[in-house]
């Protein structure tokens, strides 16, 4: 069930509930007050008729005049006053009646006390008084015994009361129809506004199935100053915070892709290589200095995947925390001379070292490792036979820097060489032993220790790489 | 006369692999490790049969290179470790004849190298070993200048062991060959061609037996 359906359906209960009990009240007050009037009505009209009568008939009869003359007196003073609800009877004798009832079946006029003789001759008693239903009508009547020359006479007023019953039934019938027109509007007025309420609300529905579906840029377009305004804000506030996390997480995907991809390439050369040499062993005749280099080659084959490992190993185990402490500078640089002396020497190649002498707050292990991989970078920028390399190792102000003069990096290359796999020249880089992982793991241990790694470099003159500590 | 293979694999190891393999074989092959070095040789000889090209080269690399394959006419098969559709899809419909995914074994890229030789019309028909001389279009054997009669079975095992002269030929690569791919008959049937081949041709010691291997022509 829609809000709007609730809504409009508790409005049109309440309103119906409120104007039945109105209009209930309404209807009962004006039939009790419709009812009392009717009854000072039929009261009135009977006293009236009984005193108009009775001072009438008192002025014509006269002690002397036979029972017909008199009859016909008394009916003609009757006449003069009565309409058809009037009734007069004489003891049980019907003198004059318009209706088919007789009414002293139900009331009997008072007989005593004794009547208060009147000027005239005549004298009446105290009215009584009849409510009930006669042959299914709702009748009132009011009866009183006048005397007129000694002779006692009733005279009765019987008014119909089913009209003001019928009246009754209509107003009520008038006024259901008003109140159901009255909840209809009602109801139809909350559905519109509540709809119209609802609208910000289905935009905002919309716009989180669609971010569901995947359109993670889609934002709420919704406007209002009122609570669902408010709540589409926040809406926005966390679509975005979605977006941001999931540009976030599909950026480190593709890049674990892009790793795992390179990862694969680089295992399938060596494979290949000692996949055919093993091959070539097993299935050709071959002479023994054939056979000899075969072998070679699938030893330097496996060797290099042996070192392709460790150097992935260690890019990989990078995740896990990192243990940071105070380290004198100097003592990190003198690690790193120590683990690259020897591959220096070989290169011909000399490291010039200076520092500040103060600490750096660092993991020591993965930062010499991290300068240990700058430093066999920059000591391959020189040519093999090309004379002594000079590379340089400054720390200053929690700034690292590797330095040498040797070929630099061609400027299109530059914003790749952090990529894992990436070689500048890789068929050089591959004589070397480079892997073209060791800038990638060193810029996975700056990131790590959240320092920034700057590259400046000119070909031909040389390539300098900084690490800004925090 | 030989086919000859032009290979530019930067990978030293894989190169001399392959290039040892269909040398003994019975190809020709000239090797470069540089996309570069490669394009400087062909200006002066281009009388290729086929060129095996890897993607990634130094220099100049393998989609380069092709283009200027296609102008010497030279069929290509690449030699890739890029296993992404993407490339595939570009190396073959820049026309090269097929590719092939490393690691991969040498004799299927024989078996593709053969293929592409023979739609191409390149492929050799006349195969050598010692003074016999076998023409596997006219299906003629002459052993020093004279036509010897062999058996249709027996010609087919002998050209099966001289397309893969020197590498080991398996049992069942010859079963499978010569006599289709559900025989299940007697494989003793084989032993007794491969007597008569020695026989006919005085090929005993060239013939070698690998004990639970199979046979291997040997010529080195």
């Amino acid at each position: 069930m829609k809000l709007w359906q609730k809504a409009a359906s508790a409005c049109a209960g309440v309103l119906a509930a409120v104007v039945a009990v109105c209009s209930g009240a309404m209807l009962l007050y004006a039939r009790h007050t419709i009812l009392d009037m009717s009854r000072e009505q039929v009261r009135t009209k009977q006293r009236d008729l009984a005193v108009s009568f009775s001072e009438m008939a008192g002025y014509y009869l006269r002690d002397t005049d036979s029972d017909a003359v008199r009859d016909s007196l008394v009916n003609y003073c009757f006449a003069r006053f009565a309409d058809n609800t009037a009734v007069l009877m004489r003891r049980d004798q019907t003198l004059s009646s318009a209706l088919d009832i007789d009414p002293s079946d139900w009331l009997a006029p008072r007989a005593d006390p004794v009547p208060v003789p009147e000027p005239w001759g005549g004298a009446y008693r105290d009215q009584t008084f009849f409510e009930g239903k006669i042959r299914d009508r709702d009748v009132l009547m009011a009866a009183s015994e006048v005397v007129v020359r000694q002779e006692a006479y009733a005279v009765y007023v019987v008014e119909d009361v089913m009209d003001i019953h019928r009246s009754l039934t209509v107003m009520a019938l008038i006024f259901l129809g008003v109140s159901l027109a009255g909840v209809a509007l009602g109801a139809g007025a909350v559905t519109l506004l509540m709809r119209r309420g609802a609208r910000p609300l289905a935009a905002l529905s919309g716009a989180a199935r669609r971010i569901a579906g995947g359109e993670y840029d889609i934002r709420a377009d919704v406007d209002t100053a009122d609570e669902i305004g408010a709540l589409a804000a926040d809406f926005n506030t966390m679509a975005q915070a979605v977006q941001d996390h999931v540009a976030e997480l599909s950026e480190t995907a593709q890049r674990q892709r892009l790793f795992i991809g390179g990862v694969t390439h680089e295992f399938k050369t060596p494979l290949t290589a000692i996949l055919l040499h093993t091959r070539l062993l097993q299935k050709v005749n071959m002479t023994e200095d054939e056979r000899r280099q075969s072998l070679a080659h699938i030893e330097r084959q496996c060797t290099w995947l042996e070192r392709l490992t460790q150097k992935l190993l260690k890019t990989v185990a990078l995740k896990q925390q990192i243990a940071k402490k105070q380290v004198p500078v100097r003592e990190l640089i003198d690690r790193v001379r120590a683990s690259t002396q020897q591959l220096l020497a070989s290169r011909n190649v000399a490291l010039e070292t200076a520092c500040d002498g103060g600490t750096v707050f660092v993991d020591e292990d993965l930062m010499q490792s991290l300068l240990v991989n700058l430093v066999d970078n920059a000591s391959k920028a020189y040519d093999p036979g090309g004379g002594e390399g000079r590379v340089w190792l400054t720390a200053c102000d929690n700034v690292l820097e590797v330095c040498d003069a040797g070929r630099g990096i061609p400027a299109e290359a530059l914003g790749r060489i952090f990529e894992p796999f990436y070689m500048v020249d890789k068929s050089r880089s591959k004589k070397n032993g480079g892997s073209g992982l060791g800038l990638a793991l060193a810029k996975q241990i700056a990131d790590a220790h959240g320092a920034r790694l700057e590259v400046y470099s000119a070909p031909g003159k040389g390539t300098a790489v900084q690490v800004f500590l925090q | 006369m030989n086919n000859r293979i032009l290979i530019v694999e930067d990978d030293e190891s894989i190169a001399s692999a392959v290039a040892l393999n269909l040398q003994v074989a019975g190809y020709d092959c000239a090797v470069f490790d540089d996309g570069r070095r490669a394009l400087q040789a062909l200006e002066t000889d281009h009388a290729y049969d086929l060129a095996l090209l890897d993607i990634m080269l130094p220099g100049v690399d393998g989609f380069e290179l092709f283009g200027h394959m296609q102008r010497y006419n030279i069929p290509v098969i690449y030699m890739t470790a890029k296993t992404d559709s993407a490339s595939e899809i570009k190396g073959l419909r820049d026309g090269a004849e097929d590719y092939i995914v490393k690691p991969f074994d040498v004799l299927t890229l024989m078996v593709r190298m053969e293929k592409v030789l023979r739609r191409t019309g390149r492929l050799n028909t006349v195969y050598r070993v010692r003074d016999i001389e076998l023409n596997s279009e006219t299906r003629t054997v002459t052993k020093g200048g004279r036509p010897v009669y062999l058996q249709p079975m027996e010609f087919d095992v002998l050209l099966l062991l001289l397309r893969y002269k020197n590498m080991t030929v398996t049992r069942e690569q010859l079963m499978e060959e010569v006599w289709g791919y559900d025989y299940v008959g007697e494989t003793r049937v084989l032993d007794i061609k491969i007597f008569s081949l020695r026989k006919k041709l005085d090929l005993g010691d060239a013939i070698r037996t690998l004990p639970k291997l199979g046979y291997r022509l040997e010529d080195r």
